[in-house]
């Protein structure tokens, strides 16, 4: 099995570096994905949509990322079932792009929040972060309030879509979401950044599984 | 035609300067000129004010790479590792349009650093803001922290530390003062701005130009009046996202190795970036102003050459290096156009179409400006007041004395503020905003960098000398406090009038303190900037010179925390006695700071030694430098992680002390908390690596508790309550914000 991670770069994108090294610190190999590139999956093993702000989130978080050349290979990427992280600005791509259900809009205090967050494992995701229950790891948005509504919330649940909730919720997520999967489960996403707690010295190693869980 | 009276104070220029022009071209300036002298003459442009004092920083010793001559000081860390560091001013701007003031301050510092080649991994903020009550205080706050998370963000560089502070001396002239610090990773080059051979493209890259800005640079160097408002056109947007785009780009071309040399369009726009690149490499420019990609058709070339239209730089390719450069722009989706040439003869010539506008030597603009001696007295000790002996009166209840310091703004929690900022993009801290140093790891070596803003506006406002010393040496203690070996320095010295004597004598005290604690230290100041002016109908701000200073420590193992870590631990103080001041508590009390003492600057430079010495020893859980507000304050913001303390005065003054002694500040105290078992050790290590002459003292003055706080059996507070009063005075004293 190829142990290549793509890696999607929009300009803008500015936890590209951060994920390029959580990715080689967990011995896979990160390959960057240019934002006008069409790329073959069969080549890759996995892909992630780093955090950041893509195209300055003018217009809405991640809506002109979602229509970029790079995003129509990664759809058929999720159509053919390979595994995608987003992570933040990567989240709300995926959102945009319709590979995950839902919106992320501005937080309920209109301020970004830098913080540590505990979270609370809902369902599990079989790629990414595996049988971790709990973590700790942190966020950093201004646009991280998770909105669905109540009958696709209870259909997400029903499918067990819902990912990570927040055990104190600081964005005013509904039902105290932090990350969900698409139907299909191979798309997962979450406003927390696993790759900024990959070791003791950023303040803890709970993330370092997200990207691990990838080799099993 | 505008009479010659008219045209000097629409440009800025006084009549002794005007005088030197005639001299200088052997005429009178002529039409662009005016506009060229004005721009580059400004004391925000020329330091005309302090460049003489300047000069007198300690500012080399071997790790120094670059001091003084570039866009940002860079200082060697061995193993091929190299950090490039500045700090910078942005207060006019600032008080007219927070958010846009702030952001662009962030966006103009960013450049200084990427300019060298290095990329940006560090970020910190020195705010002085007025007292909450005061008019649109609240707004400036929210606007200011609103725009350095919103433009630090977006780049994606994170805040890893600051300070500040708030006194009514700011109420109509806040500092904003921005720091950045870049790295280069090993094999990577160092750029300048030096423009060089000749027939080499003269590149514009970034943001089209437009009319913003215009006269920035003078408007920064002269007072408020009641007119300031009517100034807010002159303050730039920025666009963060444009900037991203930039570092990126250019950090590829310099890696590359595409470009000559590089600089940045600040302060006085195309005209300042282009004489001063011209003028350092000595070489001439043919500058085609009608070529600059501009916002608007119906801009001048005078509007041209002063813009400070954020997000643009200038640089010098070799021609058959154009297309490869244009394609890495283009692939960033930036415009490029090549607006000029070098040319031999020394002259930046500027055309608009085919029409010759002017020539001039650029050494004229840059080397020539004029240098004052502005008048100042030598510090003395008359200046200041020691009236104070006998310490603060007593407090009738320690408990609602500490309650009212923890809700002040002078010591409440700045977590509103940094909550905002994006503190770990680039995943490479270690320490953050909550900490008293942050730190970054580097990533190539595993080594750790520390950062510290520092000088407290109160004690220079006592002495101007003391408070100048202690801008240093605090920063540093806090620095070895948690194993850090302190390397260098930037600072940002912002204050009044300099035509006011009072404020020049007090402006040359900093610089000569500053930079003989700096030489006690060997650590060099590297880079900086002076804001004049700063001053609202005649109302002169504290004397600020805020300094950042720079860390090294080899491993990032061993970094005491800045919390008690466990019950029962033992806490130690240690003490070198050299001021001792009323202080912030003072102040809050609304009365005048006084005190005693004098700072020695290589006793402190010995003892900030030994602390790091002793940081490193076994069982040292926590440190911390007592800082603002005394002992009581600086014990409860170690209580974050809800354990509380029990505190015996007894143990290191005397029982029969006034309980006013937990809230009077001690220069220079430090903190130590021990692992139970390693505390009689450390007492003996201690005796070890002190220096037989220094007149330091260590003590045990008492334990971590589970949640209980006291002193000397005064007070009984549990701890979270203290946590609730620290977290909450934010909230109180700015209600409006959300």
């Amino acid at each position: 099995m190829s142990k290549k991670v793509g890696i999607l770069r929009f300009l803008g994108t500015n936890c590209d570096q951060d994920v390029w090294r959580a990715v080689e610190n967990v011995e896979l190999q990160p390959e960057w994905l240019w934002y006008q590139d069409h790329f073959s999956e069969s080549d890759y093993c996995a892909f992630v949509l780093p955090g950041g702000f893509s195209y300055g989130d003018y217009l809405r978080c991640g809506a002109m990322a979602a229509k970029m050349p790079v995003m129509k290979s990664l759809s058929e990427a999720v159509n053919k079932g390979k595994p995608v992280l987003g992570i933040c600005n990567g989240f709300q791509i995926l959102c945009e792009s319709g590979l995950l259900p839902g919106a992320l809009i501005r937080n309920h205090n209109r301020h970004f929040i830098d913080e540590w967050v505990d979270l609370d494992l809902v369902s599990a995701n079989k790629y990414w972060a595996g049988e971790l229950n709990e973590c700790s790891i942190p966020i950093a948005h201004g646009e991280g309030r998770y909105y669905v509504n109540e009958d696709e919330l209870k259909k997400m649940e029903d499918n067990g879509q819902i990912w990570w909730r927040y055990r104190h919720n600081p964005n005013g997520s509904v039902s105290n979401i932090a990350g969900v999967m698409n139907h299909k489960k191979n798309v997962a996403a979450l406003m927390p950044h696993p790759e900024r707690a990959m070791f003791d010295w950023m303040g803890s190693q709970n993330g370092r599984i997200f990207f691990e869980s990838l080799l099993r | 035609m505008m009479d010659l009276n008219k045209k000097l104070e629409h440009y800025r220029i006084n009549r002794q300067e005007y005088s030197k022009i005639k001299e200088l071209l052997g005429r009178e300036p002529e039409g662009l000129e005016w506009a060229l002298f004005s721009a580059l003459w400004s004391e925000h442009c020329s330091y005309k004010s302090s460049r003489v004092h300047l000069k007198k920083f300690y500012n080399k010793n071997s790790r120094v790479l670059e001091a003084f001559g570039e866009n940002a000081g860079v200082i060697d860390l061995g193993q091929g590792e190299r950090v490039a560091f500045k700090m910078e001013s942005h207060n006019h701007p600032s008080f007219i349009e927070p958010y846009q003031g702030a952001a662009t301050g962030v966006g103009g510092i960013l450049r200084d650093i990427f300019t060298m080649g290095a990329r940006p991994v560090a970020l910190a903020n020195y705010l002085c803001f007025g007292e909450p009550e005061a008019e649109r205080m609240p707004h400036l706050v929210e606007g200011v922290v609103g725009g350095i998370s919103g433009y630090g963000n977006c780049v994606g560089v994170p805040n890893i530390t600051g300070q500040t502070e708030f006194d009514k001396s700011y109420n109509g002239n806040i500092l904003v003062n921005a720091f950045a610090l870049g790295l280069f990773e090993k094999g990577e080059k160092i750029f300048n701005s030096k423009a060089r051979g000749v027939g080499n493209f003269v590149v514009y890259v970034g943001a089209k130009t437009g009319k913003d800005g215009v006269h920035g640079a003078s408007m920064a160097s002269e007072s408020f009046d009641d007119d300031s408002e009517s100034k807010r056109p002159n303050v730039q947007v920025g666009d963060p996202f444009y900037e991203k785009l930039l570092i990126e780009s250019c950090i590829e071309v310099m890696a590359q190795d595409l470009v000559v040399a590089i600089q940045d369009m600040g302060a006085a726009g195309l005209t300042s970036s282009s004489f001063e690149m011209a003028s350092k490499g000595g070489v001439g420019l043919k500058l085609r102003l009608d070529r600059v990609p501009a916002r608007d058709s119906s801009i001048t070339p005078e509007e041209i050459l002063l813009s400070e239209s954020q997000e643009r730089m200038l640089l010098i390719c070799e021609p058959q290096n154009y297309k490869a450069l244009l394609d890495i722009f283009k692939k960033w989706n930036l415009d490029a156009e090549v607006i000029g040439e070098v040319i031999s003869e020394k002259q930046v010539q500027l055309y608009w179409k085919d029409e010759l506008l002017t020539q001039l030597d650029p050494d004229l603009l840059v080397e020539n400006a004029p240098q004052y001696e502005r008048s100042y007295l030598p510090w003395t000790k008359e200046h200041k007041d020691e009236s104070w002996t006998k310490g603060l009166p007593s407090v009738p209840s320690v408990t609602e004395k500490l309650m009212s310091v923890l809700k002040d703004v002078r010591g409440t929690s700045r977590e509103w503020i940094f909550r905002q900022y994006d503190q770990r993009v680039g995943a490479r801290t270690a320490r953050d905003c909550s900490d008293s140093v942050g730190v970054i790891v580097l990533p190539q070596t595993q080594r750790a960098l520390g950062i510290v803003l520092g000088h407290r506006p109160y004690i220079t406002q006592w002495d101007a000398a003391e408070g100048a010393k202690d801008a240093i040496l605090y920063p540093a203690l806090e620095l070895s406090a948690k194993g850090f070996l302190p390397m260098a320095v930037t600072d940002c010295l912002n204050y009044g009038n300099p035509e006011k004597s009072e404020i020049m004598s007090e402006f040359v005290a900093a610089v000569e303190n500053i930079s003989a604690a700096c030489k006690a230290l060997d650590t060099p100041v590297i880079s900086g900037n002076v804001s004049f002016y700063n001053e609202t109908q005649g109302q002169n701000i504290i004397s600020t010179p805020a300094t950042g200073v720079v860390g090294l420590k080899e491993d990032i193992k061993n970094i005491p925390r800045d919390c008690f870590v466990k019950a029962s631990s033992q806490i130690y103080l240690l003490r070198l006695p050299q001021l001792h001041i009323s202080g912030q508590t003072a102040l809050q009390q609304k009365r005048n700071v006084t005190g005693h003492g004098k700072i020695e600057v290589n006793a402190c430079a010995q003892f900030v030694k030994q602390v790091r010495e002793m940081s490193q020893l076994p069982g040292v859980e926590a440190t911390k430098v007592c800082g603002k507000l005394g002992l009581a304050y600086t014990l409860s913001r170690m209580c974050t992680t809800k354990l509380g303390f029990r505190a015996e005065k007894g143990l290191f003054l005397g029982e029969e002390e006034s309980n006013a002694h937990w809230f009077t500040e001690n220069l220079y105290e430090v903190i130590f908390v021990l692992e139970k078992d390693s505390a009689e050790n450390f007492a003996k290590s201690w005796a070890n690596l002190r220096n037989s002459e220094s007149t330091d003292k260590l003590w045990r003055m008492g334990e971590v508790t589970e949640g209980e706080v006291s002193f000397s059996g005064e007070a009984h507070i549990n701890v979270e309550q203290l946590l609730t009063a620290y977290n909450e005075g934010w909230r109180q004293n700015f209600e409006s914000l959300a």
